[in-house]
């Protein structure tokens, strides 16, 4: 009798159990650079995802974000993904933030066949290996040099220097950058690796000074743009254009310090002056919820977040999500967005970057013409 | 012009690299420890020169009155209360007391001030002087070295006229034999302690006017000023100085000669020679390396 209790007990358990499973919210993973020297982007990455979960459950859809916190190593990321899909057993993973977190992650992402859903890493060869569960939202390193340099070659600048930050993403960017600027007609006359967080760059700017470029082309995170810029005007460096790629360049504080930010031209995943479905409505309610502008990397993580979530709604399995995303297309605050293959690229969102120029104190989008509202001003003069 | 630029860049920066690594040199030379809390005391006073200019519009040269007072007593309290209590224990204890005093002081800074980078603008903060050819000056550098001559002229005032400066420096040449002339030597660990604390408080302030300020800012000065105390001789204060000036101009040199990604190298190359040549350092006595 009891051994009868017991199994109809278990039996009936199962059965509560197995709807669940089925119609249950639905679980993701969500790495990123919350701690280490990237936790300052980390933040943004953040309060997007915070967002785009929020506006999903205020629309009924319940979804359930393991959040994994990979202090910017790729070591921390790979086992933050291999945690979420063995031990959480998300559906799909959305992240990491780094270009090298990311391809770390992305190497593994067809041995366990989970979904994995990169929202701002720029390095090429993320989606170059023909991974089938790796997708990009975000546009490659290759075309920030691609449209710095267009917006630029109608003023035809004849020669340029590059000073980049030793990482990934640096190095990537000024590779494609070189290939590009040859392309173009332009000569190199420097080219300058720095190792991040360095308190003084004056004896390298000041050999740029010496050969004074037409073209600077940076690479820079958060705040050691400020003090390449900084620098730059002690010295006196003034070429024609500053070309700022990467996050540095980008930021509301960046614009904040006009006195050495002012006209510098810069490429961005996103900005709220375009017309995006809903792109002005998310930078308001952004500022009013955490006090600040959202960067690019808020907006590209809030539609990550959404098109995984949203894909995986009507997905029962990993596969099936991989299938969904593949076939999907949708339109948000990032302008449309279909993984497609293309130029060795493989589930690869070809977006459109734009390029922005801090005039008066404001970012205003100068490229490409179908976003643009300001003319880009040329030759840089302070 | 291009050596020139480099060469007063290397000094300036030097300057302020030699002020953080004295105020390390002299808790080494007075206690024997190494106080890898260094860079978060830095970082403390970085802090505290933003908020009191942002807040008390009080410039952060200034600023420096308030800082240097408030940051010896803090120094002072961390010895008597933890550093004291392991003097006497392996130097394993020793490292790692300080190795977690500095991580809870760096995330106590990131839950107060989150790790948004802080930057301490002022009217002056991209000013500099135009010399002929081209060279130019950065005046928050240039003001930053001037009050680092300063403040050495005072430490080295202090250490050799003063009669808690001699005890000091009695302590660090034999701590034993100061305990039997009397010298309270638990007194004088607190005061080195103290002084480390407020020199690198005042090298952080300093270098906030033309660095970033977040809470792991000081970890890279902390390498840097390790790697100056062991150049310019462990526990000596004018080797620390004169060890932070040949480090500045290395790195200047280095970024203007060879490339600025080469820097670190050539740096550890010019380290690992004079270690090999003369493995006390630079001003450091024969056996106490």
């Amino acid at each position: 009798m009891k051994y009868m209790f017991f199994v109809i007990t278990a039996a009936f358990m199962l059965l509560l159990a197995l709807p669940v499973q089925g119609t249950g919210p639905v679980k993701i993973g969500f790495i990123n650079s919350i701690t280490g020297k990237e936790a300052q982007i980390g933040e943004n990455l953040t309060n997007g995802a915070a967002m785009a979960v929020d506006d999903l459950k205020s629309k009924g859809i319940q979804i359930v974000m393991v959040q994994e916190d990979d202090g910017g190593d790729p070591k921390n990321a790979l086992a933050a993904y291999e945690k979420l899909v063995t031990r959480d057993r998300v559906i799909g993973v959305v992240g990491p933030y780094t270009s090298a977190s990311a391809n770390v992650v992305a190497s593994r992402a067809d041995q366990y066949q989970v979904p994995l859903l990169v929202p701002a890493a720029a390095k090429e060869e993320i989606t170059m290996k023909g991974y089938k569960n790796v997708f990009r939202l975000n546009a490659p390193a290759d075309v920030y040099s691609k449209v710095l340099l267009n917006t630029i070659a109608p003023y035809r600048p004849k020669t340029i220097a590059y000073v980049y930050a030793a990482t990934d993403f640096g190095v990537s960017t000024v590779k494609t950058a070189q290939l590009n600027a040859a392309a173009m007609g332009l000569k190199e006359v420097a080219s300058e690796k720095y190792q991040q967080g360095q308190p003084d760059y004056r004896a390298t700017l000041a050999k740029i000074k010496a050969i004074q470029p037409d073209l600077v082309f940076l690479v820079s995170y958060d705040a050691d743009a400020i003090l390449l810029m900084r620098q730059a005007k002690e010295i006196g460096l003034t070429p024609n254009a500053f070309l700022g790629a990467g996050a540095g360049y980008t930021t509301a504080q960046f614009a904040s310090q006009q006195d050495i930010s002012s006209l510098v031209i810069s490429a961005t995943q996103w900005t709220d002056d375009v017309n995006w479905p809903g792109a002005a409505d998310f930078a308001v309610r952004y500022k009013a919820r955490f006090g600040k502008q959202p960067t690019y990397h808020a907006a590209c993580t809030y539609e990550a977040v959404r098109i995984m979530a949203l894909s995986a709604l009507n997905s029962k399995s990993p596969q099936a999500l991989c299938a969904t995303l593949k076939a999907g297309s949708w339109n948000g605050i990032m302008g449309p967005v279909r993984f497609i293959n293309y130029s060795g690229y493989t589930n690869q969102n070809n977006h459109p970057m734009l390029v922005q120029q801090l005039q008066s104190g404001k970012y205003e989008t100068v490229y490409p013409s179908q976003f643009s509202r300001k003319k880009l001003v040329y030759p840089y003069n302070r | 012009m291009l050596f020139f630029q480099s060469l007063i860049s290397g000094i300036l920066i030097g300057g302020v690299y030699a002020l953080a690594a004295m105020g390390m040199s002299l808790v080494f030379g007075v206690m024997n420890i190494s106080n890898f809390a260094h860079g978060e005391l830095m970082m403390l006073g970085m802090y505290m020169a933003y908020y009191l200019f942002t807040l008390l519009n009080i410039d952060p040269f200034l600023s420096l009155l308030i800082i240097m007072p408030l940051t010896f007593v803090f120094g002072y309290v961390i010895e008597k209360t933890m550093i004291d209590r392991v003097m006497d224990h392996p130097s394993e204890n020793q490292i790692l007391l300080t190795v977690g005093f500095g991580l809870i002081m760096s995330n106590s800074a990131l839950l107060a001030f989150t790790s948004d980078p802080k930057i301490l603008t002022t009217s002056y903060s991209s000013s500099s002087i135009a010399l002929p050819g081209g060279i130019s000056v950065s005046i928050p550098m240039l003001l930053s070295f001037l009050v680092t001559c300063i403040l050495t002229a005072a430490l080295y005032l202090f250490l050799a006229k003063s009669r808690t400066g001699m005890a000091l420096r009695a302590t660090s040449q034999n701590r034993e034999a100061a305990q039997l002339m009397g010298i309270n030597v638990s007194r004088m660990s607190a005061i080195a302690f103290g002084t480390g604390t407020l020199l690198a408080a005042s090298a952080g302030a300093m270098i906030a006017q033309t660095y970033y300020i977040d809470p792991f800012a000081g970890h890279i000065f902390l390498l840097k000023s390790f790697t100056i105390c062991v150049l310019g001789g462990l526990g000596s204060v004018i080797g620390a100085g004169i060890g932070g000036i040949i480090i500045g101009l290395a790195e200047a040199m280095s970024s203007a000669y060879l490339s600025s990604d080469w820097k670190d190298v050539l740096v550890f190359i010019l380290f690992l020679a004079i270690l090999l040549l003369r493995p006390q350092g630079l001003f450091g006595k024969k056996g106490e390396q």
